[in-house]
This record gives C-alpha cells, structure tokens and sequence, in this order.
C-alpha cells in the first residue's frame, strides 16, 4: 500500500505538488498521468523517501516511512533516467544492485540468470551496457528495480524513448507484476500505456491532482461525448452524442448509409477537458 | 559493510575499465615525476646548476681562466657564445643570463693595486631578477679566488708587485704624492714576501707570502642529505608526481558522486535499504585503495628504476595512509559541493590547484613572499609535502613527523564529516 496524504512540495516559489492526497491498494497497477512538468517525478522522489515533503505524510507498506531501511527493502525503483552504470555488463549491474539490497550472494547466481532471461538480454549479458540500444538498457533499467523481489514497484517514465518491440517487452513485465500481486506506481505521459495498463489513474497537472479513478469511470465523468462521423448519399454528419448507435440506427432510418466512424472517448480527451489542452503541449 | 565493499569494488572496476582515467590516474603521475626528474638531473645523478651563456671579449689566459673555473664548477653551467647571439637568447627567455667577460680583463686582474679592476657584465632574463644576485655572488666568488690564488703565492705577488710598480713609474695620470705612497707600499710589501711565514694553522713554516691566505672559508652542506649523500632530483620530483596524481584521483572520484546524482545511479544507492555513510563509505574506500596504491607503486618504481631510498619504510606507509586519509576528506566535500559534473568538475580543480599553488606543490615555497609562506599552513599540500619529502629524503624522524600526520588526518576528518553531513542534508531539499 501506498498513501500520500495532503503531499506539498515546492522548489523555491514553484509548487512543484499541490496538497496532493491519493492511496494505492495492494497489488494494483496505479498511473499517474500528466505533461512533463506535472509534479509526476517529485512525486515519486517523495514516495521513495529522496525528497522530504514540504507538507503532508507519506506512508508505505504496513505504514511505515520511506526512510525506514525496511521499508525501503519492500521498494523497488525504476528512475526515468537510465540508472545504470555504462561501463559494467548487464550481469555486473544486476549483481551490483542486488548486493546494495542485500541479496546473499547465493540467490543473486539464480536470480540474475532468471530476470536476465524474462528481459530477453541473456545473449548479450557479458557485453557492457555501453554498447545497448536505448530500449535494452530501459529493459535492463526495470529488471535492476526487480532484482530483490520488491513489494512495490516505482516505474518513472518505464517506456520512454524506447522502439516498439522493447515497449511491449516493458508491458509484458509490468503485466507478469500484476500476475504477482506486486503494487506499481507508474508514471507516463503516455495516455494509451496508462489505459493498458493501469486499474486506476490519477490525472496531474501544474502540481495538483486533477482527477482519480477507474480509467473507464474518468472517461464517462470527463470524457465529454462520442463523435460520429457519417456519409448518407444526401448528405455527410458531424454529432458528438452520449449513444452513438442509437444515433446510427436513426440516419440509417432516414437513407442508405455510405460509411461512418465512431470516436470513442480517452483520457486524451479527459486530459483536454479538465485542463483545456492536450496532454502533450 | 558488505554495501561499503560493494560499492568500492564496483568505483575501482569502473576505475580500471575507464583507460583514460587508469592513465591518468596511474601512469601520468610516473611521466610528470621522471619527466621532471631528468630535468633536474644530469647523468650522474646530481643536480645541474644554472645554465648560461658566456662570452670572452678578452680572450687572455685569466679570462680562460676564469671559464674554466666556471665549467668546472657545480653552480652554473657554461655555454661559449658571441655577445649578439648571447643577448638575443637572453632577451627571448631562451637562456637565464648572459656573462660577457670584459675586455682587459686579464690585464687588469694583473695589476692589482692600481688602475681599473677587471669588469664583466652580467645580462639576465628581466623575468629571472631572482638569480640575477645568485649568479652575482657565484661570479665573485670566482673572481675572489683569483686574489687569493694571487695573494697565496710568492712568485705571482712578486709578478704583480713588479708589474704594478713599473706601470706606477710610467703612468702619468698618477699624482706625485699617491705614486710616492704606492711605490713605497710595494717595496715594503716586495721585502716582506722574502721573509719566511707561518702557516694559516700557525705550524711550520711557510714558503713566503701570505701563507695560504684565505679571508673566509664557506663549506656548503646539503644538510638533509648529511646521512646517505645527495640523492637525485628525483627524489623531489617522484613526490611532486605522487601529490598531482593523488590530486587528480581526489578530483576524479568528487567528480563520480555527481556523475552517479546525474545519471540516477545514486537515486537507486539512496533509495536502497542502506544507510546513507555505506554510500559514501563505499566511495571513500575506493578513493583511499586507489590513492594508496598509485602512492605506492610509484614509489616503487622510484626505488627499482631511480635509486630512490627512503629512510624508513614504516614512516613512509603511515606518511601515505595519512596523505591518502587527507585526501580522501577532501573529496568527500568537493563530491557534495557540486551540482553537476561540470561545476564538480570545476570546483574540484580550482580548489585542488589553489591549495596546491599556495602550499608549494607548483612553485617552491622559499621563492613566496614571508605572509605567503605563513598562509600556505592552511593547505593541505604543504602538509602532505612536508610528510612526504620528510619521510624519503628530508629524514624526519617519528617525532618530526608526527605533527604533519596530525594536520593531515584533522583535515581529512573535517573535510569527511562535513561530506557527509552535507549529504545527508541534501536529501531534505
């Protein structure tokens, strides 16, 4: 579990988080969404214990603070940037960081071989990382935050800059995490990985929490209408509409229908109602 | 502790598969310390004096002379020259100083009781007054001696005593009275060089004139070599080389704090379930093997190969645990100063080459002026200098080197904790 509880952070006279108040329950896939500069990553410094609140409280696990060693056993990171050292081998990273969580040597010799096989890098774990594409080393940057079993995983940012083949990678991971029960707290700006992967989604901007739920509850609540495009041999329509179908069996009725198309609301969509502008400006 | 070696193990791979940063760090040192080594050092070992240029405009037997006595000596070291080129060279900083033997000179050194004295001009770098008066007192030296050859022998004062008479008699700038004076000094002077005389120990008999004359006798001693002799210059550039290479890894491991705060890495240090010293615990013992062991090997290399021989062993290794302890501290608060590799990068030279300019590791300390001398106690050069030059060939005994150990290891401790205090405040902004 996590929980933030009226969580303020500011640098200088930039409020970075605004009073922000949300509770991750165990095992869920939570994504907080939002533009760079929403508060999402000072966010998650705060959860991990790097950066003390100005105001608020944060409790993890059984409500333990994220200074406490053994609540940091519980964590595992994956930072935005690739956090990783150049110059060692994927192998040597693995081992380095699961010595830093304490690991007997003896289990690191199972699990680095284990997670080097799921991410798909074990031909190349000898090699240094220096010499990885962007979306192994994104890869690589999540199994490290898997070394040690954690409880909770923090994904900042988990697919960006990466090619397509490594996102699905990336999905199929966090997916096997949600199979484990593990809690995830992911942040993106990427509105289509938030909707596949995450149960809930908190909506964040300039700092302050815009909206929280289900993503299909956000979407009814702040999605605003579908719009239906249609072309009858008289005449073309543009209807935004809560029951597009029912619409559709109504031109139908007036004339031959030549084509249609039905826009669906997203969190695009959301975003765009509950800010004014897109999720990427 | 596990988290500590971990930590350290993996600076010192990164260390070693960075080859920059490995020559740098290990071979650099060795280059700067034989490079300037040799310089300092001619064949056999000892050291060169000053290199100048000499021009003979009087080309006599005393002029040859003098060179010769010059050539043969340990405080300069001569080139034959014309005066156009002598001067040119001078003039582009190509050669410290010029002398020009004047003229007359061979003459005038003949007669020594009258007319004008032997002349020479000394023409020196305007950048180097400084050895203008060394090289002075050097020339006078040489100069005095001939007197004293002069004085000390019967049969070449009898020589000049005759030739100074029969130029008194046909000189006619000379008034009456003063040729008067003079020709009866020399007579006198003539008639006592007849009689026989003391030796300067006041035994025997001598065989005439002044008995050996010597009006002051100056022996020069190199005091810190008084037990094993003079070492090479390489026993002041191999410490030299150590310190630029300590301060280079003092910088490059502040400067790996802030790459590791840049690219996240140490993100996942302090989110790990580890206490915030292992962080640094880690990156100190990797700073303090590594200064340890380039200390070390270099000096190693300094005893096989240059015929370095420190005093005592034991001194030595405390001398470079301490130095290295020191040094250590001192990266520890440059680590935390910067915010990136840059300015890290920045702070850490500028500090590490003040101190070091200030406390005698760029230019030698006698050379500053006194307050300058007194400010560099504050940097910690000068303390791991003194320890290091004290322990290999200053021969400073344990007491002697307990104080600068002392400085050394409050430095490092201060500079440690306050790394550390520095970091663990960081994490609250």
């Amino acid at each position: 579990m996590i929980a933030l509880m009226n969580v303020t952070k500011s640098f200088g006279k930039t409020v970075a988080v605004d009073d922000l108040s949300l509770r991750i329950e165990p095992g869920e896939i939570f994504g907080l969404l939002g533009p760079n500069g929403a508060g999402k990553s000072t966010s998650i410094n705060m959860t991990v214990g790097l950066l003390n609140p100005d105001k608020g409280r944060i409790a993890i696990g059984d409500g333990g603070s994220p200074h406490d060693p053994a609540v940091r056993e519980q964590l595992g990171i994956a930072p935005q940037a690739l956090a990783l050292y150049d110059e060692l081998t994927a192998m040597e990273n693995l081992r380095f960081f699961g010595k830093i969580q304490k690991m007997p040597s003896g289990v690191l010799k199972d699990r680095v071989p284990e997670l080097l096989c799921k991410i798909g890098l074990w031909d190349r774990r000898n090699d240094r990382i220096k010499t990885y594409s962007g979306g192994m080393k994104r890869r690589l940057n999540l199994a490290v935050a898997l070394i040690h079993h954690p409880r909770i995983v923090l994904l900042d940012e988990p697919t960006a800059g990466v090619d397509p083949q490594s996102r699905h990678a990336l999905f199929e991971s966090i997916g096997e995490l949600r199979r484990d029960g593990v809690t995830v707290l992911l942040t993106t700006h990427y509105m289509e990985e938030a909707e596949k992967l995450s149960s809930r989604v908190g909506i964040m901007d300039k700092g302050r929490l815009l909206a929280l739920g289900r993503v299909s509850d956000l979407i009814a609540s702040h999605g605003g209408k579908s719009r239906l495009y249609a072309q009858r041999a008289d005449r073309e329509f543009f209807l935004e509409t809560d029951d597009p179908m029912a619409e559709l069996v109504g031109l139908q009725a007036g004339g031959t229908l030549l084509q249609f198309k039905v826009e669906s609301p997203d969190l695009e969509h959301v975003f765009l109602n509950l800010t004014g502008r897109n999720l990427r400006d | 502790m596990n988290a500590i070696l971990a930590i350290a193990h993996k600076d010192l791979k990164l260390l070693l598969r960075d080859k920059t940063g490995f020559f740098f760090t290990f071979f650099f040192p060795i280059i700067i310390a034989v490079f300037f080594g040799s310089i300092f050092s001619d064949n056999g070992g000892k050291p060169v004096g000053l290199h100048v240029m000499i021009v003979d405009n009087d080309q006599s037997v005393a002029s040859e002379a003098f060179i010769a006595q010059l050539e043969a000596s340990d405080e300069v070291s001569v080139q034959r020259s014309l005066k156009e080129e002598a001067v040119e060279r001078v003039r582009l900083g190509k050669e410290v100083a010029y002398i020009e033997i004047k003229k007359g000179f061979g003459d005038a050194q003949e007669r020594m009781f009258w007319g004008a004295p032997p002349e020479i001009e000394l023409g020196i770098d305007p950048a180097r007054r400084g050895t203008a008066g060394m090289l002075q007192g050097i020339l006078m030296k040489y100069g005095v001696n001939a007197f004293q050859k002069r004085f000390s022998d019967p049969s070449l004062m009898r020589r000049s005593i005759q030739d100074s008479l029969d130029g008194i008699q046909s000189g006619s700038t000379m008034d009456d009275s003063r040729r008067e004076h003079l020709t009866g000094f020399l007579t006198e002077l003539d008639a006592y060089l007849d009689q026989p005389t003391p030796n300067v120990d006041g035994t025997g008999s001598g065989n005439g004139g002044f008995g050996g004359m010597n009006p002051l006798v100056v022996t020069a001693r190199d005091v810190a070599l008084e037990k094993r002799g003079p070492q090479s210059g390489y026993a002041i550039s191999f410490p030299q080389g150590i310190m630029w290479g300590i301060i280079g890894c003092a910088a490059s491991f502040g400067v790996s704090l802030v790459i590791e705060r840049t690219r996240g890495t140490l993100m996942r240090l302090r989110t790990a379930p580890i206490d915030q010293l292992h962080i640094l615990g880690g990156k100190a013992l990797a700073c303090f093997v590594t200064t340890c062991v380039l200390a070390a090997g270099t000096l190693g290399i300094a005893m096989l190969f240059f015929g370095i021989r420190p005093n005592s062993l034991v001194l030595l290794g405390i001398s470079i645990i301490s130095i290295s302890f020191e040094f250590v501290g001192i990266m520890m608060l440059l680590s935390v100063l910067g915010r990136t590799e840059r300015s890290a990068a920045g702070i850490g030279w500028a500090v590490l080459m003040m101190m070091s300019m200030i406390g005698g590791g760029m230019l030698p300390l006698f050379i500053m002026p006194e307050w300058m001398q007194t400010v560099s106690d504050i940097s910690p050069v000068k303390w791991a200098m003194i320890a290091m030059e004290g322990s290999i060939w200053r021969q400073f005994s344990l007491n002697e080197l307990l104080v600068p150990w002392m400085v050394l290891w409050g430095i490092g401790s201060v500079g440690f904790l306050s790394g550390v205090w520095m970091f663990r405040r960081s994490r609250s902004e």
